[in-house]
């Protein structure tokens, strides 16, 4: 090989060098934007299991269903969607009205037995191993045991547990990268707020962590664990700390976003007025704030499509068919262009269409 | 009459020093933490950016710790005080945001509500004679479905930008106002207890319900009083907390109550010890927030700030206690 040859080929080598980093920004960029626009358009039903006659074999069945607590209006409009799926389909469907007391969820699960209920489920984030010996005996007495709305589809529930309607965290978690990523037009530096204590953050923060990794490797990226129970007192002085330590951060990822509201004060108190913010659950205040620009984005869930298909995993469970790995509850992005769509004020369920409801009614069967 | 004139001034000095040291420990506590976090983070913490985010944070906590602190003087317990804080910020949202009103009728109505709670809680305790514990217990529980009832359970955002503004987002030495109005609250109620009749008394009633009876205090009056004290502080707190956060919802608030009676406790360790005392307990809330601000800073994980919190108020009250040579706890 000559001078000239090897001149020629480090001169290539160095030019593709200087592409490459380059190229795989590109493609970050447009793998974010992929994600993003998959979450943009109301969902269309996609069928997760066989149809089947629901009314026929639910005739002499019925549901006993404890939330964690009916102080939190996501619970009382989850159980609301049961109710009326349960109702559609006509068998007997009860909620467990409680303030999130465990004795009252122990309580519940007895009371699900002496009245010799089919099925007994625990709801909208209530953990069954706080329950393993209640839900046990229950299991033992005949009844079948589910969870709706708990844990993420990459974990293992409880091995009492017959079925579980679960939720795809770890998407919400690429969705708010991706958001993050785009927003801060490639060069994200992000504080992201979690709660260890709640079952599924663990794989959600995981996924958020990750997905921005493979999109830019060298960006930096902080996690700030608070409690549930220590959110009005924590979240706060925890941000505005992040904040003062490294100025450089330009995104927050709360990632459940009643956290928003203990964010926005710091952010004020800290005059970081350029930082953005995005979420996830849907919460109807914070929709709002979407729509006044306090907020950025928040993922939501339709609740009204989330209890007809835990219900939908309930009846497959007593008539003995295979049960959907997850809830299949599609993720919509919220953001200042279509913030308005959800109401105003906004609510649980509106916003995402209600494709659902004829969709299940055709897959079981009530009408054609 | 030569010896004990020798001998006094030697043992006077060293008791008021004594004194003193313990009035200031908690300051110099202050100040050795601010000062280690300074050179641990000199880029980040020893900023002023870093001072007015603390100072301007804890307006709601100082307020809170406050409204406690005037029923405690008087040798009661509030415990409602967190739940009036809630239920003012929540009956405030809902007034503003869902009726109507506008931010001015809003605030004085949550206010009003506030001193009407604390009526309540004074009746109870003081026709029916139950312990102060009981009743603001039960009617905190109260208040908590109260608050759940009027919000239908839900947080209430979009709260007047005008109260907003006027808590968070204007400043004064670069410090949003909020912590002002804690500031000149504390130094209100120092004023009042140091240099008032009202405040005096309300500090006798408390060293001992009887012998200030005996000395013609009117005592059911004066413990009324704070009660109808407490309750328009606590719901003040509810307006900063609304204000803060341009929103309410219906729970979240109920966990300062266990630090308002840390802050309210610890801050009985300084200027004024075994005294619940107001600008003590201005110095206990900010030394837990510059600690808790450190460590978040430092990277600590969230236990460690619990540890700091609890491990705090107890070292604080022990040491407190060694100088007190044990003597048995009164406060009042």
């Amino acid at each position: 090989m000559t001078a000239r040859e090897l001149t020629i080929r480090a001169t290539m080598l160095g030019a593709v060098a200087a592409i490459m980093p380059m190229t795989a920004s590109a493609d970050a960029m447009s793998d974010a934007r992929a994600v993003l626009d998959a979450h943009r358009a109301a969902p269309d039903f996609a069928p997760l299991g066989e149809p089947f006659d629901a009314a026929a074999c639910m005739a002499d069945k019925s549901v006993f269903s404890i939330p964690v607590t009916m102080a939190i209006p996501f619970n009382v409009e989850l159980q609301k969607a049961m109710s009326r799926a349960a109702a559609d389909v006509g068998f007997k469907y009860t909620t467990w009205e409680n303030q999130g007391a465990s004795d009252s969820w122990i309580q519940g699960v007895n009371q699900a037995i002496a009245q010799d209920y089919s099925l007994v489920d625990v709801a909208g984030g209530l953990n069954p191993e706080m329950l393993a010996p209640q839900l046990r005996e229950a299991k033992e007495a005949g009844l079948a045991v589910t969870t709706t709305h708990l844990y993420d589809e990459s974990q293992e529930q409880a091995d009492f547990v017959d079925a579980s309607a679960k939720v795809d965290y770890r998407r919400a978690g690429e969705i708010l990268a991706a958001w993050a990523f785009v927003e801060t037009e490639g060069k994200p530096n992000v504080l992201i707020i979690g709660s260890d204590d709640v079952l599924p953050s663990l794989p959600f923060v995981e996924q958020i962590r990750q997905s921005l990794s493979e999109y830019c490797p060298d960006c930096e990226q902080q996690y700030l664990n608070v409690p549930v129970n220590e959110w009005a007192t924590r979240i706060q002085s925890g941000t505005q700390s992040a904040l003062l330590a490294n100025p450089g951060i330009n995104y927050i990822l709360p990632i459940y976003d009643s956290m928003t509201q203990f964010v926005t004060p710091a952010l004020r108190i800290a005059g970081a007025n350029d930082v953005g913010m995005a979420s996830y659950n849907g919460t109807p205040f914070v929709l709002d704030m979407v729509r006044e620009g306090t907020v950025q984005m928040d993922i939501g869930e339709s609740l009204g499509w989330a209890g007809y298909a835990a219900v939908d995993a309930q009846m497959r469970v007593l008539c003995g068919l295979e049960v959907p790995e997850s809830l299949g509850i599609p993720l919509l992005i919220f953001d200042k262009d279509n913030a308005e769509t959800a109401g105003v004020p906004a609510d649980f369920d509106s916003g995402y269409g209600d494709a659902h409801v004829a969709g299940y009614r055709k897959l079981w069967g009530l009408e054609g | 009459m030569s010896i004990a004139e020798t001998t006094r001034p030697r043992r006077l000095p060293a008791f008021v020093a004594k004194r003193e040291v313990e009035r200031f420990a908690l300051l110099l506590a202050w100040l050795v933490l601010f000062l280690t976090f300074g050179a641990l983070l000199p880029d980040t913490f020893l900023t002023w950016r870093t001072v007015s985010s603390m100072l301007g944070s804890q307006a709601v906590l100082v307020v809170l710790a406050l409204a406690i602190l005037v029923p405690l003087t008087s040798g009661d317990f509030d415990l409602s005080a967190a739940s009036t804080l809630v239920f003012a910020a929540m009956f405030l949202a809902v007034s503003d945001v869902t009726w109507g009103w506008g931010i001015g009728w809003s605030v004085a109505a949550a206010l009003t509500i506030g001193a009407l709670i604390g009526a309540v809680n004074a009746f109870f305790v003081l026709y029916f004679r139950i312990h102060s514990l009981i009743v603001t217990l039960g009617l905190g529980t109260f208040l908590n479905g109260m608050t759940l009832w009027i919000s239908d359970s839900r947080t209430i955002a979009g709260v007047s930008m005008q109260l907003v503004e006027l808590v968070v987002i204007k400043r004064l030495l670069g410090v949003p106002l909020a912590f002002y109005y804690g500031l000149a609250v504390a130094i209100v109620m120092w004023w009042a207890l140091e240099y008032t009749i009202a405040g005096r008394k309300l500090l006798f009633v408390g060293r001992g319900r009887e012998v200030a009876r005996l000395n013609g205090v009117s005592v059911n009056r004066v413990r009324g009083a704070s009660f109808v004290l407490s309750g328009l502080l606590a719901a003040l707190a509810g307006v900063l907390y609304a204000g803060m956060t341009g929103s309410a919802d219906p729970t979240s608030g109920l966990s300062l109550l266990l630090p308002a009676f840390a802050a309210a406790f610890l801050g009985a360790t300084a200027i004024y010890p075994g005294r619940f005392n107001p600008i003590g307990t201005l110095v206990g809330v900010y030394f837990l927030i510059t600690g808790i601000t450190g460590l978040t800073m430092l990277g600590a994980d969230a236990f460690v700030q619990s540890l700091f919190y609890g491990g705090a108020l107890i070292v604080a009250v022990s040491l407190s206690q060694l100088v007190r040579r044990r003597q048995p706890q009164n406060f009042g």
